[in-house]
């Protein structure tokens, strides 16, 4: 009874310490009344509760005590079922750190964030790295990423019995602070069955916060990942297929040749480098026009009707074009794809970004002193034949700057942008150049005037990326303002603006349809929306680290993505899911893009390595292996290592040749 | 708590005049003066990424902090990272190595190089998937993943290359003892004309290739003086490179030595009797078609033939017989090469070569045969060349010209009977020299006249051809037909002709000018329009 009369009081205490006037009333009148004892005091575990409760209200320790608690038992819990409760750990671990730190023990959540933090480390370094920085209750409601984390709850995927053994433990350790935390900012989806594979786990690696259930919902909308109508692939394969096998390569080989030769004549070597390349590129056609028949993988894609009004193509263009895919060389895992790079000398650390024009004779670099230069490699081909060694490049280029008005210079200047430049991206026709900078201005140039045509202001915040589709005419942005827009050519204001993202969109890139456009972001999802509508239309969760760059597979159904880690990870757009992620970079990955036909992806990374995937492989995996989970079936077909150069940009030609830039970095 | 202790924000208040900060205020100050720092460092992480570096610079903090509308911090612009130095005695305190510079020394320091000019190479990075090895692309290091551990050992495999024995089976080594006997000892008998057709047909020798090159190469070398031996070994030449089956360009570097020693050789054979005129010619052909062959795969072999020749027939010291040789060789390759090389020396070259043919001058009979032989090499070269470029022209050579072409060849023929009798009787053909170029002087002092005429007939309506009309005025006027007949003709074709005006005119000023350097035996290369009708 005595026991009784401390609950009471303490009871009383409680209410009336948290203004509870009414029931503190009515409690007191129970009390007063002594007629039927409150079922509280009949249930001893309740009571037992508030009893522990009432003892440790001021108990900080106990965050940290049930924290260890917990983190040992679940360290010490069944192999098969481990797993599942350690993704438990980390929501309970920084929302614990963040309780503390929003009740105001800031010494003690200190504490227990760097007792604690190396568990999670390795998954989410960068995350703990914000939070890190979290002082004190105003940084809390100030700082978007923690906001988002207080006001949402994670969902965590969980087998029945894991769940159980969660709550047993939970009950049996009457460790209220981790039961608070968990009722808290946890909803778990408990499923019958077995545990759940490592592998699925992409959710709870982001803890995007806010938008879970957004997301799925997202992710429901239907997309159209098909092909365009009509697209000129398809003209080339109807034509192709009233041509008898013999004739066809025996035009391809004549039309190949008059093609060359009036290309040689008329652009002056435009295509290539040199004459060596073109007829590298001849010769490769030549052993590669065997193996071309089975190539109709775009033939099963479905085809859509583009919702942009597009760009009409001059008809001479438009053969010229057919005239390349004609020549295309199939790329396979066993018929890997020649490279050339271009090296960017002498830059002194000044290069932010450099963009390949379509048929890799133009290569673009946008410094930070603000300026866009452009080569043309045909022309460069004719005068640096001194100057191909690099032990002779000091010389060589001595003699170039006699100064910077009289000296004849190897490039075409661009001046117009008042602040670092951060992408460039060449109009397929490789007329025109875009280019975005750090004064939130994007400018359209003319490589045939050498001249500034347009400025395009919009953004607020510096620019970080800007593509032109595929046809041309539309452009998409990326900003630090935390939107993507798209523009057209002829008008100065944006037709869309794509808000949504949570942090910066660092990265962009159309889809092959035109219809959508893929963004990446800092806030390490990557969205698809709809052009038309400006709606996203998915969102794409699994990342750990910032987007740093995008590509689509010509087929429109697989998207890459690469991240600050050197992750890649490959999307089905139609289900919204990674298929998986393809690890072997180990810094950033620059640059991503697939080959004309799709069958391969190449890589550009910081670590100064062009990678070569197999992607036919993986895509092609029939639906019941992809349950079974083997997680590398996207195979790393080759690593071509440079010579201590990031590798900035990657360009296929339309006849698949495959063009790379990247600055010579004397101190990596 | 933060790593930013209250001391620090302490001494930065009282650096800046604030001396009666309170504590409560520095200790509330700290924690958020670490969280803006942090704040700004990840907006200087995006710069940095964007800037596609891994590298944090001064620079990228600067453009986080316009971000922020903050002024960026001035004095630390530099575009490479910061050398930061670790403080002598402590485990993780770093420092900026920031020396103090004397303003005089600043100013006084003599301008520094100009930076060089940004420059873009290019270079294969790989081939169809293979990295060539070339100064540009990293050497080949050990991957570092499991994954691609077996990609390595594959390349190793590739890498190390056995030395490879070439084994020759025994029959082959048979055929080539038995070929190498014929050529060195039996050259003139059927067996070996067997043999040469056996290796002009025969697939499956293509092992012996390098072993028969080798064997030609020192065979000549060796045996200059044998002149049986020389003819045979070139007659083998000829068959291993007539058979399609051999693939025999990476061994033509070896043969050609061989071959044009063969055609401009000082001496060939030992003996008087040894026509080694004919082994010149013979090799001659050889090398022209083998420069028709392989000229388009080796781009250089045809010009590097020809200089050969050509140094040989410019240089005066060499002997009459090499002479010979370059000429037979050079017009083997083509009425073209003749036009371009023989016919612009021709005209010295007869200068020199005519004291030669003089028995007067050359007492040696030997000789004066050897310089009537390049004398008829260097009439047939420009003959062929001349009938070459009049085939092009049949026009020239229509009905009208019947009876020039017709009287000039009464005028051949006698000029042939004279040389006949010139012959007969051992006449200096000094004589005959002056005689033929009087017969060649006489029409074209006429010319000079009627090409007036001629001029003045139809120079309004054909502007640019009087010249190719002159000349062919010139050689009609031996009948006498009017300039203004002619003229008239002219026009008429001139209409067809019209492209082909240029090379005409050369055509035209060929003829005189070979006309002028040989006499009437130059005409007997020209076309017959009696065989056009033929054709």
């Amino acid at each position: 009874m005595e026991n009784m009369q401390a609950v009471n009081s303490f009871v009383a205490a409680y209410l009336k310490k948290k203004g509870f006037k009414e029931a503190e009333q009515l409690l007191e009148d129970l009390q007063n009344k002594e007629s039927a004892p409150i079922d509280f005091h009949n249930d001893p575990e309740l009571a037992k509760f508030i009893h522990h409760f009432s003892q440790s209200e001021d108990d900080v320790a106990r965050y940290q005590y049930g924290y260890s608690k917990l983190r040992s038992w679940t360290y010490g819990s069944l192999d098969l079922y481990k797993h599942e409760l350690l993704r438990v750990l980390y929501p309970v671990f920084i929302h614990s750190f963040m309780d503390l730190v929003a009740k105001g023990h800031l010494q003690e959540a200190r504490t227990f964030f760097n007792a604690f933090r190396e568990d999670h480390e390795l998954m989410h370094s960068r995350d703990l790295q914000k939070l890190e920085g979290v002082l004190s209750q105003s940084h809390l409601e100030e700082m978007e990423f923690a906001r988002s984390l207080r006001q949402s709850k994670v969902n965590i995927k969980i087998c029945q019995y894991s769940y159980d053994l969660l709550l047993q433990y939970l009950h049996k350790t009457q460790s209220t602070a981790m039961l608070g935390v968990i009722n808290e900012h946890i909803n778990f989806q408990v499923s019958s069955g077995q545990p759940t594979s490592i592998s699925d786990d992409a959710e709870v690696v982001t803890l995007i916060g806010s938008c879970q259930d957004a997301a799925n919902q997202i992710n429901q909308k239907e997309i159209h990942w098909g092909l365009l109508e009509d697209s000129l692939e398809e003209r080339l394969e109807k034509a192709g297929g009233l041509l008898s096998d013999s004739e066809k390569t025996e035009g391809e080989n004549k039309e190949g040749d008059v093609d060359e030769t009036k290309k040689r004549s008329v652009e002056g070597g435009k295509q290539g480098a040199s004459t060596k390349k073109l007829k590298k590129d001849k010769a490769i056609n030549a052993t590669a026009k065997s193996a071309r028949p089975e190539a109709n993988t775009t033939s099963t894609a479905p085809r859509v009707k583009p919702e942009l009004t597009l760009p009409i193509m001059p008809t001479e263009v438009e053969q010229s074009i057919l005239e390349d895919l004609r020549n295309r060389v199939h790329l396979s895992s066993v018929a890997l794809p020649s490279v050339s790079f271009y090296t960017f000398l002498n830059t002194h650390n000044g290069l932010n970004c450099s963009s390949i024009s379509h048929d890799g004779s133009l290569v673009a670099g946008g410094f930070s002193d603000s300026s866009l230069k452009v080569w043309d490699m045909a022309k460069l081909g004719q005068q640096a034949g001194s100057s191909t060694l690099q032990g002779e490049i000091d010389s060589a280029s001595s003699e170039h700057v006699v100064g910077p008005n009289g000296g004849k210079r190897s490039y075409t200047l661009f001046k117009g942008h008042s602040g670092p430049v951060y992408s460039a991206t060449f109009s397929p026709l490789g007329d025109f150049i875009l280019s975005s900078a750090a004064d939130t201005t994007i400018r359209l140039w003319s490589t045939k005037l050498n001249a500034n045509l347009v400025c395009y202001k919009g953004h607020n915040y510096p620019v970080w990326d800007v593509q032109f589709s595929p046809v041309g005419h539309y452009f998409a942005s990326a900003s630090h303002d935390r939107t993507a827009r798209i523009w057209s050519m002829d008008r100065i204001q944006p037709l869309r603006i794509m808000a949504g993202h949570l942090s910066d969109v660092d990265c962009v890139q159309w889809h092959a349809n035109c219809n959508y456009v893929a963004t990446g972001s800092s806030d390490k999802t990557v969205r698809l929306w709809d052009v038309q509508s400006g709606e996203c239309v998915r969102i794409f969760i699994g990342h750990r680290s910032m987007i740093l760059s995008l590509a689509m597979s010509p087929d429109g159904r697989y998207m890459a993505s690469g991240d600050e880690d050197g992750t890649i990870m490959m999307w089905d757009l139609s289900s919204g899911r990674c298929i998986t992620p393809l690890m072997g970079h180990t810094s950033c990955v620059w640059t991503l893009t697939f080959s004309c036909e799709g069958s391969l992806l190449a890589s550009g990374s910081a670590d100064c390595t062009v990678k070569l995937w197999d992607v036919t492989t993986s895509t092609k995996v029939p639906r019941n292996e992809e349950k079974s989970g083997n997680p590398n079936r996207l195979r790393s077909l080759k690593t071509l290592p440079t010579k201590s150069t990031p590798v900035y940009s990657l360009q296929f030609s339309r006849r698949n040749l495959l063009f790379g830039a990247g600055v010579l970095s004397k101190n990596m | 708590m933060s790593n930013v202790p209250k001391e620090a924000i302490e001494v930065v208040a009282q650096s800046i005049g604030i001396t009666n900060l309170s504590p409560d205020v520095a200790l509330a100050l700290a924690p958020d003066v670490e969280y803006r720092v942090r704040e700004i460092m990840q907006e200087a992480i995006k710069c940095m990424r964007h800037s596609r570096r891994t590298v944090l610079t001064a620079d990228d903090v600067d453009s986080a902090l316009n971000l922020r509308n903050v002024e960026p911090i001035y004095g630390f612009t530099s575009r490479d990272p910061l050398r930061f130095k670790r403080a002598a005695g402590h485990k993780d305190l770093f420092y900026i190595d920031d020396k103090d510079v004397e303003f005089k020394e600043v100013i006084e320091a003599p301008l520094p190089r100009a930076p060089l000019d940004t420059l873009v190479t290019s270079h294969w990075l790989a081939i169809e998937g293979v990295q060539p090895a070339i100064p540009e692309n990293a050497s080949v290091e050990a991957p570092s993943d499991g994954k691609k551990a077996d990609y390595k050992e594959d390349g190793l495999s590739a890498d190390v290359k056995l030395p490879v024995k070439h084994v020759l089976s025994r029959e082959l080594q048979l055929y080539f003892d038995k070929i190498v006997e014929l050529t060195v000892n039996r050259s003139v008998s059927d067996v070996f004309k067997q043999a040469l057709l056996s290796l002009a047909i025969d697939s499956g020798l293509h092992p012996l290739v390098p072993y028969f090159t080798y064997f030609i190469a020192d065979e000549v070398a060796r045996n200059l003086n044998n002149f049986p031996l020389m003819f045979a070994l070139m007659r083998v030449a000829r068959s291993l490179l007539k058979n399609e089956h051999i693939h025999i360009e990476p061994y033509l570097h070896q043969l050609m030595p061989s071959i044009i020693t063969c055609l401009v050789a000082k001496r060939l054979g030992n003996k008087f009797t040894d026509n080694h005129w004919g082994l010149r010619n013979f090799t001659a052909k050889l090398v022209a078609s083998i420069c028709k062959r392989f000229g388009h795969v080796y781009h250089n072999l045809q010009p590097r033939v020809t200089r050969t020749l050509l140094h040989a027939f410019l240089d005066p010291t060499k002997t009459l017989p090499q002479h010979f040789g370059a000429i037979r060789g050079l017009a083997a390759l083509g009425p073209s090469v003749v036009r371009l090389l023989i016919l612009p020396n021709l005209e010295v070259y007869l200068q020199l070569l005519e004291p030669e043919m003089l028995p007067v001058k050359q007492k040696n009979e030997i000789k004066r045969h050897e310089a009537w032989c390049v004398y008829g090499a260097l009439l047939r070269a420009a003959g062929l060349c001349m009938y070459d470029r009049l085939k092009m022209f049949p026009g020239l050579l229509g009905p009208p010209t019947r009876p020039v072409w017709k009287s000039s060849r009464k005028v051949v023929t006698t000029n042939k009977r004279k040389a006949s009798t010139d012959n007969l009787m051992q006449q200096p053909p000094v004589k005959k020299i002056a005689s033929d170029s009087a017969i060649g002087m006489m029409p074209i002092n006429s010319m000079q006249v009627d090409m007036q005429g001629a001029v003045g007939g139809f120079s309004t309506t054909i502007g640019g051809s009087n010249i190719g009309a002159s000349s062919i005025s010139r050689q009609r006027t031996n009948d006498n037909i009017s300039g203004r007949e002619v003229g008239g003709r002219v026009l008429r074709t001139s209409t067809v002709l019209a492209q082909a005006w240029k090379e005409d005119t050369d055509a035209g000023n060929l003829l005189a000018s070979l006309f002028e350097l040989f006499g009437e035996s130059m005409l007997s290369f020209t076309p017959k329009p009696e065989l056009s009708f033929f054709l």
